[in-house]
Formats: structure tokens, C-alpha cells, sequence
């Protein structure tokens, strides 16, 4: 197996609540139940997203060991999307109204497309795509080894689906909100507003740095 | 006009002044913070930068490569008053080096690299583990730098005190 990746891109997330402690056994077993399951055989557009470890991408075991990652616990999912190839519609529907000499009506080509998907689709292999997470179970911490929107929420909702938490993706105001700041310090963070910079190439006037909502509320004064 | 402050709900706007403060830390301070723990870690801007448009309707502004920090054209978007909205940065601890954009709105990491691997690791296991700390300590260090940025930013006095000096260095 080889070792977690040393770059790319992150996007962390934080929980609140309980989770099971990933050094129990029953924390691996707590993933085979969102196990991944292949699609290899669908009959269908549709797509699969589960668990697997960092040794074994078919999701058919969850060796504790496989997810010790050290100081965190190596996450992997997977994403298997199958879909018919959009060529392959276009080719046998201009095959179809070449055959005929016109063009298919909207039904016809429903039909035509339900046939080929029928068809084809068994034939068809899923795209694959592996994403690495690090849990830090004393932090409350998941580092996601992707910065996609579907990703992110792929990982946000099988996650949920696995251990009835909700992960929250950090950002300045919950970063804030967990950096150890007094009451009043929260307070201030919460109504905290943009400082507006002034602009020092229009007209050389000193500088004077003010916050925006004083701004508005001087304009509005001035207005009324 | 309409100030762009992407991810208003979630304070974008905080993470785009604290990358600047940052910056603002390096050429002050020489960039050398001790944290929590007195630990103490070295930062500084490497060769991407991008300042965050004053309005949705203006054009965000991209420097890359050499060392931008030193260019005309981003000393004219500090006199501006403009905000970083994402830039390259070199962390570094002891003997390891990170180096990472970081997108300031959402605190989302882009393009890492974590330090070289310890002579000690024998296999892979020990070499996840290994990198399983650094990419942990390069989250901690970004929260304690933030953390560090938000006890001045949220004094009371901060626009006479931090602020005032932070407002000189970029009509400077």
C-alpha cells in the first residue's frame, strides 16, 4: 500500500457531537455498513458512492489496521458514475433518421434513447474516482484530499449517512469561533465588519481607516 | 457600488484581511510569530498573489512568479486599499517547510507541499504517518496564525493601534 499523498489541495471540515473513537474496532465496522457497491453491472445511469480503505478500493473489507494513518485515520471513498455516452445516442439517432429520411419526433427519440440505454449501459464501465480523508478524532478535524463541490458534497453526505453527524466546512467566522477567544471577543467576531482601506492614489488625502458599517451609517445620516 | 466580500455569511472577508496582515507581519516584523505553545513558526509570501476585486464588477488582479510582493503593481493595490484574496505561502518550523495557497474566503488549501519525508521512515506505514503529522501541524499553524491575527484585530482600540500602523504600511 502506498503511502497517504505529501500534496494537493485540502478543505477542512469540523464536527460537533459524538462520533465513535476510530481506535476501536467497531469504528471500521461502522463504514462497512456505507460500504462501497459497485455498478459494474447497472442497467442504468446511476452512481455509487461508499467506503473503502487505503488497501482495498472494491470495498469488500475494512481491516482496522488498513485505516491507521498515524497521528489521524486514513479515510477513502469512492465515486463510481456511470453514464451513456452521449456520442454513442447521436450516432444511432442520425443512423435512425437517415434510415427513415426525417427527423425522429421528441418520443421517438425517448424511445430510441431508452432502447440504447437498455442496451448499452451493461456494457458500459463506470468512472472511478478515489478521494482520500484525514480524521482527527481528539480535534473534531477532517482534512478532505479534494476542493470539487461534488466532492465535497459527496464526502459531507456520506459522512452523514455513516455516523449521523454533520460536518461543517471551516471558514474565517467558525475558525474564529474555535480559536479559544474570550466571550466578548466571540461577541465582537460575530458583528464584526469589512475595514475599509483607504484608497492613497486618488487625491493623496491622509490616512484614515475606517469600518465599513460606520461608513453606512454616517451615509445614511448624511442622507437623512 | 456593491464591495465584493465573497462568503459575507461566513466572514470572507476576515480571511482576506488576515492574509494581508500577514504580509503586512512579514515586511514589519521580518514574519517570525511565536504561537500558542511557544512554538514558533516563519511565514512568507511566495510568487502568487491575488488581490480581491473592491466590487463585483471589477477585475480581480493576479500576479504570479519572481517575487510579486515587490512589484509596482502590487504596491499600487495595497495603496488602493485592496485586499489578498488568495496567495502562495512558505511556512516553515525547525527544519520542515510548507508551502501552500491559500484561498482566504473559504481557508481552503491548494497546491501543498508538506516537508520532505524523516530520514527514519522505513516504510510506508511510517511514511503516512509522517505525513499524516506535517499535514495536521500545517492546519494547526494556519488556525494559531489566524487565531493570533483575531486577538488584535478584535481589541477594541484595534483601529487606532494595529490597524493605523497596518493602514500606513500600505499607503507606504
Amino acid at each position: 500500500m502506498a503511502a497517504i499523498r505529501r500534496s494537493g489541495g485540502v478543505v477542512a471540515f469540523h464536527w460537533q457531537g459524538k462520533l465513535r473513537d476510530p481506535r476501536d474496532e467497531a469504528f471500521a465496522k461502522t463504514l462497512e455498513q456505507q460500504r462501497f457497491r459497485t455498478i459494474e453491472k447497472a442497467a442504468s445511469e446511476e452512481v455509487s458512492v461508499g467506503w473503502v480503505t487505503p488497501r482495498d478500493p472494491t470495498g469488500d473489507s475494512f481491516a482496522w489496521e488498513d485505516l491507521d494513518g498515524g497521528t489521524g485515520t486514513w479515510l477513502r471513498f469512492r465515486i463510481d458514475k456511470k453514464v451513456l455516452p452521449k456520442k454513442w445516442l447521436q450516432i444511432h439517432r442520425d443512423a435512425a433518421e437517415k434510415a427513415r429520411g426525417k427527423k425522429l419526433s421528441a418520443r421517438e427519440r425517448r424511445e430510441l434513447k431508452d432502447d440504447l440505454t437498455e442496451k448499452l449501459l451493461p456494457r458500459v464501465l463506470p468512472t472511478i474516482n478515489l478521494v482520500d480523508a484525514l480524521l482527527f478524532y481528539e480535534q473534531k478535524l477532517v482534512l478532505l484530499f479534494a476542493t470539487s463541490k461534488g466532492a465535497r458534497e459527496a464526502f459531507g453526505k456520506l459522512f452523514f449517512e455513516t455516523f449521523t453527524v454533520p460536518l461543517e466546512r471551516l471558514n474565517p467566522l467558525l475558525c474564529g469561533l474555535l480559536a479559544g477567544l474570550s466571550a466578548d471577543e466571540k461577541h465582537d467576531l460575530e458583528r464584526a465588519e469589512p475595514v475599509r482601506w483607504p484608497d492613497h492614489t486618488a487625491g493623496g488625502r491622509p490616512p484614515r481607516i475606517r469600518p465599513q458599517q460606520n461608513e453606512a451609517a454616517e451615509q445614511q445620516e448624511a442622507e437623512a | 457600488m456593491k464591495q465584493a466580500t465573497q462568503g459575507g455569511e461566513t466572514h470572507g472577508f476576515l480571511g482576506e484581511e488576515f492574509l494581508t496582515w500577514i504580509w503586512f507581519r512579514w515586511e514589519s516584523d521580518g514574519g517570525e510569530f511565536t504561537l500558542s505553545g511557544g512554538r514558533v513558526v516563519g511565514v512568507a509570501l511566495d510568487d502568487f498573489l491575488a488581490f480581491a476585486a473592491p466590487s463585483e464588477d471589477e477585475t480581480e488582479q493576479t500576479l504570479r512568479r519572481g517575487l510579486p510582493t515587490r512589484t509596482v503593481q502590487a504596491r499600487t493595490a495595497l495603496r488602493q486599499g485592496h485586499r489578498l484574496k488568495r496567495a502562495r505561502l512558505l511556512i516553515a518550523e525547525g527544519a520542515r517547510q510548507w508551502s501552500a495557497t491559500l484561498d482566504a474566503p473559504s481557508f481552503a488549501l491548494s497546491g501543498v507541499k508538506l516537508p520532505e519525508d524523516a530520514e527514519d521512515c522505513e516504510s510506508e506505514e511510517d511514511r503516512t504517518a509522517d505525513r499524516t503529522a506535517n499535514w495536521l501541524q500545517l492546519h494547526e499553524i494556519v488556525q494559531a496564525l489566524y487565531a493570533r491575527f483575531l486577538k488584535e484585530r478584535l481589541r477594541p482600540d484595534y483601529l487606532k493601534t494595529v490597524g493605523e500602523e497596518h493602514a500606513r504600511w500600505m499607503a507606504s
